[in-house]
């Protein structure tokens, strides 16, 4: 099994349901999201996915499309980013962290010199929601290579061919998009009639031997315990940046308790 | 042109979020399926002709000709369409596979508005719902062409992120695109995207190329030595070129956007002189422009239709294969080739086709006096008055619009006075 999924079946042991919480790295400054980072795993959160910005992120909606432009406004470097999330690893080996971004600064750094450096610096999965995985053959070979994963999604709406195949090659996780849409409030959230979560979530686990993280839309208490006994991790990412944004690290910190207390 | 698995060389492709797996995969099969139907082919047709004016004039310059001394002139009149440019082409056939598909709903990205507006008309003749997405500086640039749109039925959407652009109104046009999927289409205005946009775009814009070989011998017994097409995203190219591309004696030469100069920021030149490097975004590989770090880059034109950062997959192979040649125009060249145009021949170019005249006229001198060359004029210009009055400084536009604005109605109340 993988170090991420084996890792997450551990501590699937003491927790219902573990907690990912999403930062922007770099936003509002790269001093700034490390001290947050810090924080949250101080606060004890199981996971952080770290968004590495990019000028032009398609699947996020304005909350993160916001921050992520903000950030751009400093010289950001791919290597640097993942040397200072390796010391926020080191420091605190009871949480893990993801890094997710878009292909472009990626495809630019190198897909096999990121999946090594992410391996030397304990960052075990990485996530690209603009790479299909018909086009990865390299990216998989150089995660396999480096024994990290590669965090594949699904969708209410991917076939149940299709998600039967990902969801055989998920390894760490499969994250499990819970709507139609892009990340947090917006006008583009989707409106089509949908399965229900319970039966979209049951569908996956029928084909899915990897843990199961479920995201986008979540921002209450209600939804997290809609979650539990039917996936490993729910995905907090806009609601958290909107808190942020609103109170700062003590708000966010407040409704990290209210939805995982 | 065919393509293989929506690649071309090591262009092209599909890197979208998986949200729009199956949408993508049902325009790729509805797509399949409708270019090879005959029906669907004389509809379109048919709507290509009685809506948009087809077949577009090939028109020889004489005056021109005779001016540079050079290669014999010819233009091909894609201005001559409905909407005056090439753009009702593709959305003409969009519009019907929309139909075909069942779907209710179009969205559609714009940066000069001429996709936008060609979408609208479409949309309302189709009786389809539209959407628009706009970059918040673009619709103050290019405002008659919102108004239109409005006029027509659209919902224009300002976006304000990034720089409030067209890269910015394509971004925003796929997170829409993410949510309404299953009753929208999302129908681009170029040959970009993911697959199978670059191809379908290209096969409806090949009518350009396809009425040129026809003409071209009925005019003047061969087809021609060189064609011109300014390069923006890349449709009007392909539809000229592509159906040349088999013949070996045809030459094509492609003109980018020179815009203020070379450093980056201040044009958009992707194909030539090393200035766009190869990268993966917007859900399709091209070569962009971009810092080291792989992020997308502001571009500038004096032409917004050319005003983009990446370009069309299959524009980006042919130049790499040398199959086209690129070169660029300076926005000073351009509005020196417009006005001479207007003079010379008494026809009023899109910006954006000025930029082809420009490449064209400044080889056409050196060129044999018995050779034929076509150059595409993708628009017309009545849509840049704006922008030409202030190029060429003209003295009496500003008293006008001054007042234009002390006559025009500012608030209700004033309606009211007016009318009582």
């Amino acid at each position: 099994m993988s170090q991420l999924a084996t890792f997450i079946e551990e501590k699937r042991q003491q927790k219902t349901i573990l907690s990912m919480t999403h930062v922007v790295y770099g936003y509002p400054s790269v001093e700034e999201s490390l001290s947050w980072m810090e924080r949250l795993m101080q606060e004890g959160v199981d996971f952080i996915e770290v968004q590495f910005p990019f000028s032009d992120p398609v699947a996020d909606g304005p909350s993160i499309v916001a921050a992520c432009h903000k950030a751009l406004e400093q010289d950001l470097n791919v290597d640097t980013c993942l040397s200072q999330l390796g010391k926020l690893a080191k420091n605190f080996p009871d949480s893990r962290i993801v890094l997710m971004s878009y292909l472009n600064p990626m495809y630019r750094f190198g897909l096999d010199k990121l999946a090594k450096r992410a391996a030397e610096e304990n960052i075990l999965g990485l996530i690209l929601p603009d790479l299909p995985i018909e086009q990865a053959a390299t990216y998989q070979a150089a995660c396999k290579t480096n024994h990290i994963d590669p965090v594949w999604l699904v969708t209410p709406v991917t076939p149940p061919e299709r998600l039967a195949m990902l969801a055989s090659q998920a390894s760490g996780f499969l994250y499990c998009v819970a709507r139609s849409g892009v990340t947090g409030h917006s006008s583009h959230e989707g409106k089509a009639k949908q399965t229900s979560l319970d039966d979209y979530l049951a569908q996956i686990k029928q084909h899915a031997s990897a843990p199961m993280g479920v995201g986008f839309g979540l921002r209450e208490r209600a939804q997290i315990e809609q979650l539990i006994g039917k996936a490993d991790i729910a995905i907090l990412g806009s609601a958290l940046l909107d808190a942020y944004n609103q109170g700062g690290q003590e708000a966010g910190i407040k409704l990290i308790k209210d939805l995982f207390h | 042109m065919q393509s293989e698995n929506g690649f071309y060389g090591q262009y092209g492709g599909s890197y979208i979020p998986e949200i729009l797996y199956s949408s993508q995969q049902q325009i790729l099969h509805a797509f399949e399926e409708a270019k090879n139907d005959p029906e669907f082919l004389a509809e379109l047709n048919k709507q290509w002709q009685q809506f948009s004016g087809r077949p577009t004039p090939l028109t020889f310059c004489a005056n021109l000709t005779e001016h540079f001394g050079g290669a014999q002139i010819y233009l091909k009149r894609e201005d001559l369409n409905h909407s005056g440019a090439h753009k009702m082409n593709n959305v003409i056939g969009q519009g019907l596979l929309v139909k075909r598909m069942g779907k209710k709903r179009v969205i559609a990205e714009t940066g000069a508005g001429q996709h936008g507006i060609a979408t609208a008309l479409v949309a309302a003749r189709l009786g389809l719902e539209c959407t628009i997405y706009m970059g918040a500086k673009d619709i103050e640039r290019q405002y008659p062409n919102v108004f239109w749109m409005k006029q027509l039925g659209a919902t224009v959407v300002p976006v304000t992120t990034g720089a409030q652009t067209l890269r910015d109104a394509l971004d925003e046009a796929l997170r829409d695109w993410s949510s309404s999927h299953e009753e929208s289409h999302y129908l681009i205005g170029t040959s970009c995207g993911c697959a199978p946009f670059p191809e379908m775009v290209a096969f409806f814009q090949s009518v350009i190329g396809n009425e040129v070989r026809e003409q071209s011998v009925a005019q003047f017994g061969q087809f021609p030595d060189r064609l011109y097409a300014c390069v923006g995203g890349g449709s009007n190219a392909c539809g000229l070129f592509l159906p040349f591309l088999d013949d070996k004696d045809v030459e094509m030469v492609g003109v980018e956007a020179g815009g203020k100069g070379l450093e980056l920021g201040e044009h958009s030149i992707r194909l030539s002189h090393n200035l766009g490097q190869p990268g993966i975004a917007q859900g399709f590989a091209t070569m962009f422009l971009q810092d080291n770090a792989g992020q997308l880059q502001e571009t500038h034109s004096i032409a917004a239709g050319l005003d983009y950062v990446g370009v069309s997959p299959i524009i980006a192979h042919l130049a790499e294969t040398g199959r086209l040649k690129m070169t660029y125009a300076m926005d000073d060249d351009v509005i020196a080739a417009c006005t001479l145009l207007l003079k010379k021949e008494g026809i009023i170019p899109a910006l954006e086709s000025s930029h082809a005249l420009a490449g064209a006229f400044k080889d056409a001198p050196n060129l044999p006096k018995d050779s034929k060359i076509v150059i595409n004029l993708s628009g017309r210009g009545d849509k840049d008055i704006f922008n030409v009055a202030k190029a060429v400084q003209d003295e009496t536009f500003p008293q006008f619009l001054t007042d234009y604005l002390a006559a025009y109605p500012t608030n209700h109340a004033d309606n009211e006075e007016q009318k009582a």
